[in-house]
């Protein structure tokens, strides 16, 4: 590319990546090991190499802007390999919270989720005292149920529904959207996309349920079994939710499979027995999340694992994720050994973690949901229009 | 010598391959009067049957048809000056390679014992020389690497004179206050140890330090030079055994960049200029005297480029890191950038670079800059080929240019022309000499003036140079050694490099220095022909003063009398025979290496006639390196076309053109030669020798012409050590040659 005007290298930028824990990046010497060895990258999306190089001349647009970083699913095989230990892994990282951030809608929230180091205790307090004030309001946060209670004795379900409702579909919804548009114009680009949209998602997405990609991965291979089992958790703790409301609200018309009846009550007021399909359903989701959590801790705890540097913004997501884990189960098997007065804190606890993750979709680690995605749809319809 | 002792062995397969009594005939006929076999010549008992045979005074030389005269050597270690001997590789050169028991081998075997016999018959012995010889080492130079050569001599028990022009010893190590690591953990910068070096060298009782000082003449050869200088104003004189040329080098004239923006701003300095900066602990913008906020460094500034210094000088990239590490200890908040085309950290050097490279305020990125721009306070730069595709453009308050190091060597044989000319013009001969003179004068006149040793050489007064300046010879298998016998180049005059190789030069040509003083103490060559005691004899009454021998020794070996007559100075002699083969007098001759000893042999082959369609092939092959390979090719059990006979040569330039006129009016049929590449990158281990033959040997084709011989039937094929696969590709290529060109026609005269 010959052209008139110059890149202006930042020192600025370049200081700020190795501030944000990309500092090894200085020992690069373009040997480009890292890209040679990575399984992911492609021939229109190399990386880590060009990385370290945008790194090290301060280039901070091209870094964040770059749909490759989101193709590295940070196995680290890079980072292992690197010659010079520059922990090409690290950039990616970086390179993600940055367009995270950078993408975000509206931007302060980005840069208050960004820097998670100094305001996760806003970031997960605030919903707590949001929920904590919820129920003092409803009632005085002193329950007054008793024998076989429910929680929906505490906290109405329609309490729930309009808090997550909004809160999932417009708060997080909404500026997902924008990012996501914002990340597919930047990316567009001067590159030429073919093929339909659809079609390609639809593919992208058989490929992201196998974690097809996650397992090219060498070193970091174990990392893929936690994202897995975390992954099908949520899924299925999000479908048996779902039947749940099906057999809530759909009670009368005594649907196929959603026949059960609530032993002497005329409508679902009770308690699913522990052998009905829903709450095996369920009960499958906690048990692979809680495998898929211990699964990760075990990854980052145990020395020599090649997981990279992790930040406060990763640590975040995290966190998040294991107290929804740990607060959700703690909350089912609470009902039935602790007392409501106790077994209250464990739900508020529960449903302001799970506010905490909904609302932080697009500014947090879990942003790269969306655009992982996008980048993997991104990266089929470039090379169609290739070909 | 006419009591010639022949000695077979039967040994490593011989005796099955071939019939060796039949051998002694071949022989008794070449003058053998001795003929023994033993089944392993090189045991205790068979070294003994041939040093009994010389003690008993039955033998007075000494044939060996046994394996290479590479290989025993220790075991047919027989005291030369008192018996010529000389080996027949029947084991290589006829068993090994060719098919036992039949007629070629048999043939093969007998004409090189035909040969080797009639061979030895012609050697005499070699007289040692004698002489008082000076142990004094000159270093001239007072650099690290000159110092340390000093001390390195002096510590060998030498007496040492070291002179320097300047006023002080150090060099341009003395100016600087950090230097690279040179011990573990090679991650950080080492305080500058010159100062103490200087101090115990000047202490030394051995060494006599001699400051401002210019030589004015060094005349004689190793052992034996007489020095004349000035130092401090005061002239003296002295005798010197071996000298060290330890003259460093200098940057490349910045003033030729301007393009990079020297002259154009105050704040484009060299690397040595910023050396000098933070030597006195002052790093500034020398514009306002302010510390710079971003060096940039510019490496290969007119380095790696054609139109100025094409080559690496190896050492830029360390000196930068040097800077960037002295910059960063003590202000970190400068930002140092390098932008290089290549980084070098030759050694434990990587491990200091990473650790300059790590720190945040480093920027190590490859790229090229063709122009510095100056804008307003401070400078712009355009970075073109960096890896990403683009240009970038990269503001500075300060630009380094590391550039690149320019011998200080004097070209000898260029001041050599301008004095040949200057007196051609003088003579006033004809129009045409002195309008040739005046060319020569205008194109190397700036050459005088900066001679350096002053040698009163016939060549020059200082050592011949090769490409980019620098004194070299053979620099592969002997590092430091010049081309002119006894005077060492060591440190940046011999190659650009760093500080750590600049010492280890200095003991390396300290080493070599001590060890030339010492081989000529015991009358021997120095290397190749390490140990050689035979000298060269000039048969002068046949002088013709053609000149070719003083002109065409790569190592000045010889001097002229005034009417041009060869003056010999057998110590600076390195015994290539490159003389003897440049005389078409044939007047030169080495006691076991001569006209007359090469010529017998080849007489000494048996050339079928025509009719039995057994062409004969004679190839010389270079001792050096075509030798070794064809014994390599033998041992892997190559084979090739027996027609063809090995005579070993001491270079191909010490091929005489008669040899191969005696060849062809003998009835052989080609002659090939086999030696070193020669050329701008030669591996000739005398320089010039293999250039030198194909000169003469495009001469010799012409004169094939005239004779209506086929010029196919001479060749010349370079060679390297490792290409012992061609051996046999060339030999049996040559021989389907020699098939399809025909039988010589001069056979049977």
């Amino acid at each position: 590319m010959a052209s008139g005007t110059a890149l202006v290298p930042s020192s600025a930028a370049r200081l700020e990546i190795y501030g944000r824990g990309g500092e090894a990046s200085a020992r690069c010497y373009q040997c480009a090991t890292c890209s040679s060895v990575c399984e992911l990258a492609t021939e229109d999306h190399t990386f880590p190499r060009r990385q370290m190089l945008w790194t090290q001349w301060g280039l901070r647009d091209r870094l964040a802007g770059d749909p490759g970083i989101w193709l590295c699913h940070q196995c680290n095989d890079c980072t292992v390999r690197c010659p010079r230990d520059a922990r090409p892994g690290d950039i990616m990282q970086v390179a993600r919270g940055m367009a995270i951030e950078e993408l975000a809608f509206p931007r302060f929230v980005g840069h208050l989720v960004g820097r998670a180091r100094t305001t996760w205790v806003l970031l997960l307090g605030i919903p707590f005292l949001f929920w904590t004030l919820l129920v003092y309001l409803h009632n005085g946060l002193t329950p007054a149920a008793g024998g076989d209670w429910a929680y929906a004795e505490i906290v109405p379900h329609w309490m729930i529904y309009s808090v997550y409702f909004p809160t999932f579909f417009v708060l997080a919804g909404v500026p997902a959207l924008v990012g996501a548009s914002r990340a597919w114009k930047k990316w567009g680009e001067g590159r030429k996309r073919a093929g339909s949209f659809v079609t390609n998602l639809i593919a992208v997405l058989t490929e992201i349920v196998v974690h097809r990609r996650f397992g090219k991965c060498g070193v970091g291979k174990g990392r893929k079994w936690g994202h897995f089992f975390i992954f099908w958790g949520f899924i299925l703790a999000a479908v048996t939710s779902g039947f749940l409301v099906v057999w809530l609200y759909a009670y009368d018309l005594e649907l196929p499979l959603f026949s059960y009846r609530c032993p002497g009550a005329a409508g679902p007021t009770c308690h699913l027995p522990l052998d009905n399909w829903m709450k095996i359903m369920g009960n499958i989701g906690a048990v692979s999340l809680v495998l898929g959590g211990v699964l990760i801790l075990i990854n980052r705890l145990s020395p020599g694992q090649p997981a990279g540097k992790s930040m406060a913004f990763d640590n975040l997501l995290l966190a998040v994720v294991l107290l929804v884990i740990a607060t959700g189960v703690g909350a089912e098997v609470g009902r039935l050994v602790l007392n409501p007065g106790v077994a209250m804190w464990i739900y508020i606890v529960h449903l302001s973690s799970v506010l905490c993750l909904f609302l932080s979709v697009p500014y947090s680690k879990f942003a790269h949901m969306v655009y992982r995605t996008l980048a993997l749809v991104h990266e089929r319809m470039v090379t169609a229009a290739k070909s | 010598m006419d009591k010639i002792g022949l000695f077979v062995c039967t040994g490593c397969e011989i005796g099955k391959a071939i019939d060796v009594d039949a051998l002694e005939e071949a022989g008794r006929d070449k003058g053998a009067k001795q003929f023994v076999k033993h089944a392993c010549l090189c045991n205790p008992e068979g070294v003994a049957l041939i040093q009994k045979a010389i003690d008993g005074g039955e033998v007075d030389a000494v044939a060996i048809a046994a394996c290479s005269n590479r290989a025993k050597v220790a075991e047919f270690s027989f005291d030369r000056t008192k018996t010529p001997v000389e080996r027949i590789a029947l084991r290589e050169q006829v068993v090994w390679t060719h098919p036992g028991g039949e007629e070629d081998t048999q043939m093969l075997a007998a004409d090189l014992v035909r040969m080797g016999v009639a061979k030895v018959g012609r050697m005499t012995l070699p007289k040692k020389l004698d002489d008082t010889l000076d142990d004094t080492v000159l270093v001239v130079g007072g650099g690290l690497a000159g110092l340390t050569a000093a001390n390195a001599a002096a510590g060998m028990g030498h007496p040492v004179v070291l002179v320097e022009k300047g006023e002080q010893l150090g060099g341009y190590m003395a100016g600087l206050k950090d230097v690279l690591p040179e011990t573990p953990p090679y991650d950080r910068l080492h305080s500058n140890t010159v100062a103490a070096l200087v101090k115990e060298v000047e202490a030394s009782k051995q060494i006599k330090v001699l400051t401002r000082g210019t030589i004015k003449s060094i005349t004689g050869q190793p052992g034996m030079f007489e020095v004349s200088l000035e130092a401090n104003g005061v002239a003296q004189s002295f005798k010197a055994g071996a000298i060290v040329q330890a003259t460093g080098s200098r940057p490349y004239d910045a003033t030729k960049l301007g393009h990079l923006g020297y002259g154009k701003s105050p704040n484009v300095l060299t690397a040595q200029e910023l050396d000098a900066q933070l030597g006195a602990g002052a790093l500034k913008r020398p514009s306002d005297g302010k510390l710079p906020g971003r060096v940039l460094f510019v490496q290969c500034a007119g380095s790696r480029d054609a139109n100025h210094l094409p080559y690496c000088s190896s050492e830029c990239c360390a000196t930068t890191l040097r800077q960037v590490a002295a910059i960063h200890r003590d202000h970190p908040e400068i930002e140092c950038a390098v932008v290089y085309k290549d980084m070098r950290a030759p050694g434990q050097l990587e491990h200091f670079y990473l650790a300059v490279q790590s720190k945040p305020n480093s920027l190590f990125a490859r790229g090229t800059i063709d122009e510095v721009q100056v804008k307003g306070d401070g400078l712009c730069a355009r970075v073109k080929d960096s890896i990403l595709g683009d240009e970038l453009q990269l503001d500075a308050d300060l630009v380094v240019l590391a550039v690149g190091m320019c011998p200080n060597s004097a070209d000898g044989e260029a001041i050599r022309q301008v004095r040949d000319a200057k007196a051609r013009i003088a003579k006033n001969e004809s129009e045409e000499q002195v309008r040739q003179g005046k060319e020569t004068v205008d194109k190397l006149g700036h050459h005088e003036g900066t001679e350096i040793l002053n040698l009163v050489y016939r060549q020059g007064p200082d050592l011949p140079v090769l490409r980019y300046a620098f004194p070299d010879s053979h620099y592969i298998c002997f590092p430091y050694e010049t081309r002119r016998t006894g005077v060492y180049a060591a440190g940046t005059v011999r190659a650009p490099m760093d500080a750590a190789q600049a010492t280890e030069d200095g003991f390396g040509a300290a080493m070599k220095a001590v060890q030339c003083i010492s081989a000529a103490k015991r009358s021997e060559a120095v290397h190749p022909r390490a140990g050689d005691i035979g000298v060269a004899e000039f048969f002068l009454q046949r002088c013709t003063q053609c000149k070719r021998c003083t002109e065409e020794c790569p190592f000045g070996t010889l001097n002229e009398d005034v009417k041009g007559t060869p003056e010999y100075n057998p110590w600076r002699c390195r015994r290539c025979g490159i003389c003897l083969g440049s005389c078409p007098e044939r007047i030169i001759s080495f006691p076991d290496y001569s006209v007359d000893a090469i010529a017998t042999a080849i007489k000494a082959m048996e050339v079928p006639d025509e009719t039995e369609e057994k062409p004969r092939i004679l190839a010389f092959l270079c001792e050096n390196d075509a030798l070794p390979a064809l014994d390599e090719a033998a041992a892997r059990g190559m084979k090739w076309n027996p027609w063809i006979r090995v005579i070993p040569v001491r270079c191909l330039g010490a091929i005489n053109t008669v040899w191969i006129a005696d060849s062809l009016s003998s009835g052989v049929d080609g002659v090939l030669m086999l030696g070193c590449k020669s050329g701008d990158d030669y591996q000739c281990h005398y320089i010039r020798g293999s250039e030198l033959c194909k000169t003469r040997m495009t001469n010799v084709r012409e004169t094939l012409s005239r004779l209506t011989l086929e010029p196919e039937r001479v060749q010349i094929h370079e060679i390297g050590r490792n290409e012992f696969a061609r051996i046999p590709e060339i030999f049996d290529a040559f021989a389907e040659t020699i098939t399809s060109v025909g039988p010589n026609p001069y056979k049977g005269f």
